[in-house]
Protein backbone atom coordinates (compact mmCIF):
# COMPACT_ATOMS: atom_id res chain seq x y z
CA UNK A 1 0.00 0.00 0.00
CA UNK A 2 2.76 2.47 0.99
CA UNK A 3 4.49 1.71 -2.46
CA UNK A 4 1.42 2.95 -4.00
CA UNK A 5 1.76 6.81 -2.59
CA UNK A 6 3.15 8.94 -4.72
CA UNK A 7 5.91 10.85 -3.67
CA UNK A 8 5.92 14.66 -2.52
CA UNK A 9 5.84 16.74 -5.86
CA UNK A 10 8.59 18.60 -5.03
CA UNK A 11 10.91 16.05 -4.68
CA UNK A 12 10.47 14.97 -8.45
CA UNK A 13 11.66 18.65 -9.55
CA UNK A 14 15.02 17.92 -10.23
CA UNK A 15 16.48 21.59 -10.55
CA UNK A 16 14.91 22.58 -7.01
CA UNK A 17 16.40 22.03 -3.63
CA UNK A 18 13.68 20.68 -1.24
CA UNK A 19 14.12 23.79 0.73
CA UNK A 20 12.08 27.40 0.08
CA UNK A 21 12.05 31.01 0.36
CA UNK A 22 8.82 30.55 3.16
CA UNK A 23 6.81 33.90 4.53
CA UNK A 24 9.64 33.97 7.60
CA UNK A 25 12.61 33.62 5.33
CA UNK A 26 11.47 35.87 2.96
CA UNK A 27 10.87 38.46 5.48
CA UNK A 28 14.21 38.17 7.25
CA UNK A 29 16.07 38.56 3.70
CA UNK A 30 13.90 42.03 3.30
CA UNK A 31 14.89 43.37 6.40
CA UNK A 32 18.35 42.42 5.61
CA UNK A 33 18.25 44.23 2.08
CA UNK A 34 16.39 47.26 3.81
CA UNK A 35 19.72 47.24 6.36
CA UNK A 36 22.48 46.96 3.46
CA UNK A 37 20.63 49.94 1.31
CA UNK A 38 20.94 52.00 4.22
CA UNK A 39 24.47 50.90 4.99
CA UNK A 40 25.39 51.62 0.99
CA UNK A 41 23.63 54.48 1.28
CA UNK A 42 25.75 55.87 4.31
CA UNK A 43 28.89 54.62 2.42
CA UNK A 44 27.78 56.88 -0.47
CA UNK A 45 27.11 59.69 1.51
CA UNK A 46 30.64 59.44 3.32
CA UNK A 47 32.23 59.05 0.34
CA UNK A 48 30.75 61.81 -1.04
CA UNK A 49 32.07 64.06 1.89
CA UNK A 50 35.31 62.53 1.74
CA UNK A 51 35.78 63.96 -1.97
CA UNK A 52 34.49 67.38 -1.33
CA UNK A 53 36.75 67.81 1.51
CA UNK A 54 39.42 66.85 -0.17
CA UNK A 55 38.76 68.94 -3.56
CA UNK A 56 37.75 71.73 -1.50
CA UNK A 57 38.51 71.69 1.82
CA UNK A 58 42.45 71.43 1.70
CA UNK A 59 42.80 74.84 2.29
CA UNK A 60 40.64 75.36 5.12
CA UNK A 61 42.95 72.86 7.53
CA UNK A 62 46.41 73.74 8.94
CA UNK A 63 49.06 71.35 8.79
CA UNK A 64 48.72 69.48 12.05
CA UNK A 65 45.01 68.84 12.05
CA UNK A 66 43.52 66.20 13.16
CA UNK A 67 41.34 63.64 12.78
CA UNK A 68 39.13 63.01 9.16
CA UNK A 69 40.33 66.53 7.96
CA UNK A 70 44.42 65.97 8.92
CA UNK A 71 44.07 62.73 7.05
CA UNK A 72 42.62 64.19 3.79
CA UNK A 73 45.04 66.51 4.18
CA UNK A 74 48.21 64.41 4.28
CA UNK A 75 46.58 61.88 2.16
CA UNK A 76 47.28 62.21 -1.37
CA UNK A 77 44.67 63.29 -3.78
CA UNK A 78 45.09 60.24 -5.79
CA UNK A 79 45.01 57.46 -3.05
CA UNK A 80 41.63 59.53 -1.58
CA UNK A 81 40.20 59.01 -5.31
CA UNK A 82 40.94 55.53 -5.47
CA UNK A 83 40.05 54.27 -2.28
CA UNK A 84 36.52 56.07 -2.39
CA UNK A 85 36.63 54.40 -6.00
CA UNK A 86 37.23 51.02 -4.41
CA UNK A 87 34.35 52.11 -1.70
CA UNK A 88 32.21 52.61 -4.24
CA UNK A 89 32.90 50.00 -6.59
CA UNK A 90 32.53 47.29 -3.33
CA UNK A 91 29.38 48.97 -2.13
CA UNK A 92 27.58 48.92 -5.11
CA UNK A 93 27.83 45.10 -5.08
CA UNK A 94 25.61 44.93 -1.69
CA UNK A 95 23.43 47.83 -3.24
CA UNK A 96 22.31 45.39 -6.07
CA UNK A 97 22.07 42.83 -3.58
CA UNK A 98 19.59 45.12 -1.44
CA UNK A 99 17.75 45.78 -4.94
CA UNK A 100 17.76 42.46 -6.03
CA UNK A 101 16.58 40.82 -3.39
CA UNK A 102 13.96 42.99 -2.21
CA UNK A 103 12.59 42.58 -5.60
CA UNK A 104 12.73 38.78 -6.04
CA UNK A 105 11.33 38.43 -2.93
CA UNK A 106 8.68 40.88 -3.34
CA UNK A 107 7.94 39.21 -6.76
CA UNK A 108 8.61 36.08 -5.60
CA UNK A 109 11.35 35.74 -8.96
CA UNK A 110 13.82 33.33 -7.93
CA UNK A 111 16.15 34.53 -11.14
CA UNK A 112 16.07 37.73 -9.17
CA UNK A 113 16.79 36.25 -6.21
CA UNK A 114 19.84 34.77 -7.33
CA UNK A 115 21.15 37.85 -9.06
CA UNK A 116 20.55 39.37 -5.28
CA UNK A 117 22.91 36.70 -3.76
CA UNK A 118 25.19 36.56 -6.39
CA UNK A 119 25.98 40.33 -5.69
CA UNK A 120 26.26 39.22 -1.99
CA UNK A 121 28.39 36.46 -2.84
CA UNK A 122 30.53 38.98 -5.07
CA UNK A 123 30.66 41.59 -1.75
CA UNK A 124 32.00 39.26 0.37
CA UNK A 125 34.69 37.22 -2.39
CA UNK A 126 36.03 41.13 -3.10
CA UNK A 127 36.33 42.09 0.64
CA UNK A 128 37.67 38.43 1.04
CA UNK A 129 40.27 39.29 -1.84
CA UNK A 130 41.38 42.36 -0.19
CA UNK A 131 41.91 40.94 3.34
CA UNK A 132 44.21 38.58 1.51
CA UNK A 133 45.90 41.33 -0.47
CA UNK A 134 46.18 43.30 3.00
CA UNK A 135 47.23 40.38 5.28
CA UNK A 136 50.31 39.37 2.82
CA UNK A 137 51.11 43.23 2.81
CA UNK A 138 51.44 42.79 6.47
CA UNK A 139 53.12 39.36 6.16
CA UNK A 140 55.62 40.53 4.00
CA UNK A 141 56.15 44.10 6.25
CA UNK A 142 56.67 41.44 9.30
CA UNK A 143 59.36 39.31 7.46
CA UNK A 144 61.16 42.80 6.20
CA UNK A 145 61.27 44.07 9.56
CA UNK A 146 63.05 40.41 10.87
CA UNK A 147 65.48 40.41 7.78
CA UNK A 148 66.41 43.98 8.39
CA UNK A 149 66.88 43.57 11.71
CA UNK A 150 68.87 40.24 11.66
CA UNK A 151 71.02 42.19 8.95
CA UNK A 152 71.80 44.70 10.99
CA UNK A 153 72.75 42.59 13.91
CA UNK B 1 -1.86 17.05 1.90
CA UNK B 2 -2.84 18.34 -1.43
CA UNK B 3 -3.09 21.90 -0.01
CA UNK B 4 0.47 21.38 1.54
CA UNK B 5 1.52 20.41 -1.95
CA UNK B 6 -0.07 23.13 -3.31
CA UNK B 7 1.55 25.26 -0.83
CA UNK B 8 4.66 24.02 -1.32
CA UNK B 9 4.21 24.18 -5.49
CA UNK B 10 3.03 28.39 -4.83
CA UNK B 11 6.57 28.89 -2.81
CA UNK B 12 9.59 29.96 -4.24
CA UNK B 13 12.09 27.25 -4.12
CA UNK B 14 16.09 27.46 -3.96
CA UNK B 15 17.32 26.13 -7.37
CA UNK B 16 20.19 24.88 -7.92
CA UNK B 17 22.12 27.87 -9.41
CA UNK B 18 20.19 29.50 -6.34
CA UNK B 19 22.35 26.80 -4.09
CA UNK B 20 25.25 27.11 -5.68
CA UNK B 21 25.94 31.06 -5.38
CA UNK B 22 24.29 30.83 -1.29
CA UNK B 23 27.10 28.17 -0.99
CA UNK B 24 30.00 30.34 -2.40
CA UNK B 25 28.76 33.26 -0.72
CA UNK B 26 28.59 31.10 2.54
CA UNK B 27 32.19 29.67 1.71
CA UNK B 28 33.60 33.69 1.85
CA UNK B 29 31.46 34.99 4.60
CA UNK B 30 32.98 32.40 6.93
CA UNK B 31 36.61 33.24 5.66
CA UNK B 32 35.32 37.23 6.63
CA UNK B 33 33.99 35.99 9.74
CA UNK B 34 37.11 33.83 10.94
CA UNK B 35 39.46 36.83 9.77
CA UNK B 36 37.14 38.98 12.00
CA UNK B 37 37.55 36.84 15.05
CA UNK B 38 41.43 36.74 14.94
CA UNK B 39 41.61 40.03 14.03
CA UNK B 40 39.39 40.94 16.71
CA UNK B 41 41.20 38.64 19.38
CA UNK B 42 44.60 40.73 18.36
CA UNK B 43 43.27 43.44 18.92
CA UNK B 44 42.15 42.77 22.67
CA UNK B 45 45.28 41.30 23.29
CA UNK B 46 46.86 44.59 22.39
CA UNK B 47 44.92 46.48 23.95
CA UNK B 48 45.33 44.29 27.05
CA UNK B 49 49.00 44.47 26.80
CA UNK B 50 49.59 48.14 25.96
CA UNK B 51 46.49 50.28 26.46
CA UNK B 52 47.79 53.25 26.84
CA UNK B 53 50.09 53.31 24.05
CA UNK B 54 46.60 51.84 21.93
CA UNK B 55 44.69 54.65 23.53
CA UNK B 56 47.19 57.39 22.28
CA UNK B 57 47.26 56.17 18.95
CA UNK B 58 43.61 55.78 18.88
CA UNK B 59 43.12 59.68 19.91
CA UNK B 60 45.27 61.09 17.40
CA UNK B 61 42.85 59.46 14.49
CA UNK B 62 39.46 60.00 17.09
CA UNK B 63 40.21 63.30 18.68
CA UNK B 64 37.01 62.75 21.01
CA UNK B 65 38.43 59.91 22.99
CA UNK B 66 41.22 62.83 24.54
CA UNK B 67 38.08 63.80 26.33
CA UNK B 68 37.15 60.61 26.85
CA UNK B 69 40.49 60.03 28.90
CA UNK B 70 39.28 62.85 31.25
CA UNK B 71 36.21 60.70 32.52
CA UNK B 72 38.42 57.90 34.37
CA UNK B 73 40.39 55.36 32.73
CA UNK B 74 37.62 52.91 33.77
CA UNK B 75 35.31 54.09 32.09
CA UNK B 76 36.74 54.56 28.53
CA UNK B 77 37.69 51.00 29.51
CA UNK B 78 34.19 49.69 29.99
CA UNK B 79 32.93 51.64 27.04
CA UNK B 80 35.89 49.96 24.07
CA UNK B 81 34.65 46.68 26.04
CA UNK B 82 31.04 47.35 24.72
CA UNK B 83 32.39 48.26 21.42
CA UNK B 84 34.27 45.36 21.61
CA UNK B 85 31.25 43.15 22.46
CA UNK B 86 29.49 44.49 19.64
CA UNK B 87 31.70 44.00 17.26
CA UNK B 88 32.09 40.02 18.42
CA UNK B 89 28.41 39.69 17.98
CA UNK B 90 28.48 40.98 14.85
CA UNK B 91 31.29 38.64 13.20
CA UNK B 92 29.41 36.13 15.05
CA UNK B 93 26.35 36.87 13.22
CA UNK B 94 28.03 36.84 10.15
CA UNK B 95 29.87 32.86 11.41
CA UNK B 96 26.14 32.08 12.05
CA UNK B 97 25.12 32.88 8.95
CA UNK B 98 27.58 31.10 7.45
CA UNK B 99 27.36 28.14 9.10
CA UNK B 100 23.15 27.70 9.34
CA UNK B 101 23.01 28.41 5.81
CA UNK B 102 25.55 25.71 4.44
CA UNK B 103 23.76 23.44 6.81
CA UNK B 104 20.56 24.35 5.56
CA UNK B 105 21.57 23.27 2.02
CA UNK B 106 23.35 20.27 3.05
CA UNK B 107 20.44 19.23 5.38
CA UNK B 108 17.45 20.87 2.87
CA UNK B 109 16.35 22.33 6.27
CA UNK B 110 13.69 25.22 6.05
CA UNK B 111 13.71 25.89 9.94
CA UNK B 112 17.76 26.31 9.72
CA UNK B 113 17.30 28.66 6.32
CA UNK B 114 15.46 30.72 8.38
CA UNK B 115 17.97 30.74 11.30
CA UNK B 116 20.74 31.91 8.87
CA UNK B 117 18.83 34.77 7.37
CA UNK B 118 17.70 36.01 10.61
CA UNK B 119 21.64 36.17 11.80
CA UNK B 120 22.51 37.70 8.30
CA UNK B 121 19.48 40.03 8.98
CA UNK B 122 21.01 41.09 12.58
CA UNK B 123 24.40 41.28 10.92
CA UNK B 124 23.28 44.40 8.07
CA UNK B 125 20.93 46.04 11.57
CA UNK B 126 23.90 46.31 13.57
CA UNK B 127 26.44 47.38 10.68
CA UNK B 128 23.74 49.49 9.28
CA UNK B 129 23.58 51.06 12.75
CA UNK B 130 27.80 51.48 13.10
CA UNK B 131 27.43 52.84 9.25
CA UNK B 132 24.50 55.73 10.48
CA UNK B 133 26.87 56.62 13.50
CA UNK B 134 30.11 56.67 11.51
CA UNK B 135 28.35 58.96 8.91
CA UNK B 136 27.05 61.55 11.62
CA UNK B 137 30.70 61.21 13.23
CA UNK B 138 32.06 62.00 9.70
CA UNK B 139 29.91 64.89 9.53
CA UNK B 140 29.98 66.64 12.90
CA UNK B 141 34.31 66.45 12.52
CA UNK B 142 33.77 67.63 9.00
CA UNK B 143 30.98 70.76 10.85
CA UNK B 144 33.77 70.93 13.58
CA UNK B 145 37.08 71.67 10.83
CA UNK B 146 35.20 74.35 8.96
CA UNK B 147 33.53 76.00 11.86
CA UNK B 148 37.55 76.16 13.33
Amino acid sequence: MEDQQTPPVTNQLENFFNISFDEATRTQIKQAAVWAKVITLCAFVGYAVVLVVAIFGQSAYSPDTEGLGGYVHTGNMVGVILSVGLGVFINYFLYRFAVATAKGMDNMDSIKTNEGFNSLRRYFKILGILIIICLSFVVLGILVAIFAGLGRS
Amino acid sequence: MENNQDDSLLQMHLDYDGGHILTETVRWSRFLAIVGIVGLSICLLAFALAGTAVLAALSKLAPGLDTLAGLGSAIVIAALLVIFAVFVYVVYMLYRFSVLTRKAIDQQDQTILAEGMKCLKLYFVISGIFAILGLLGNLLTITKLFNS
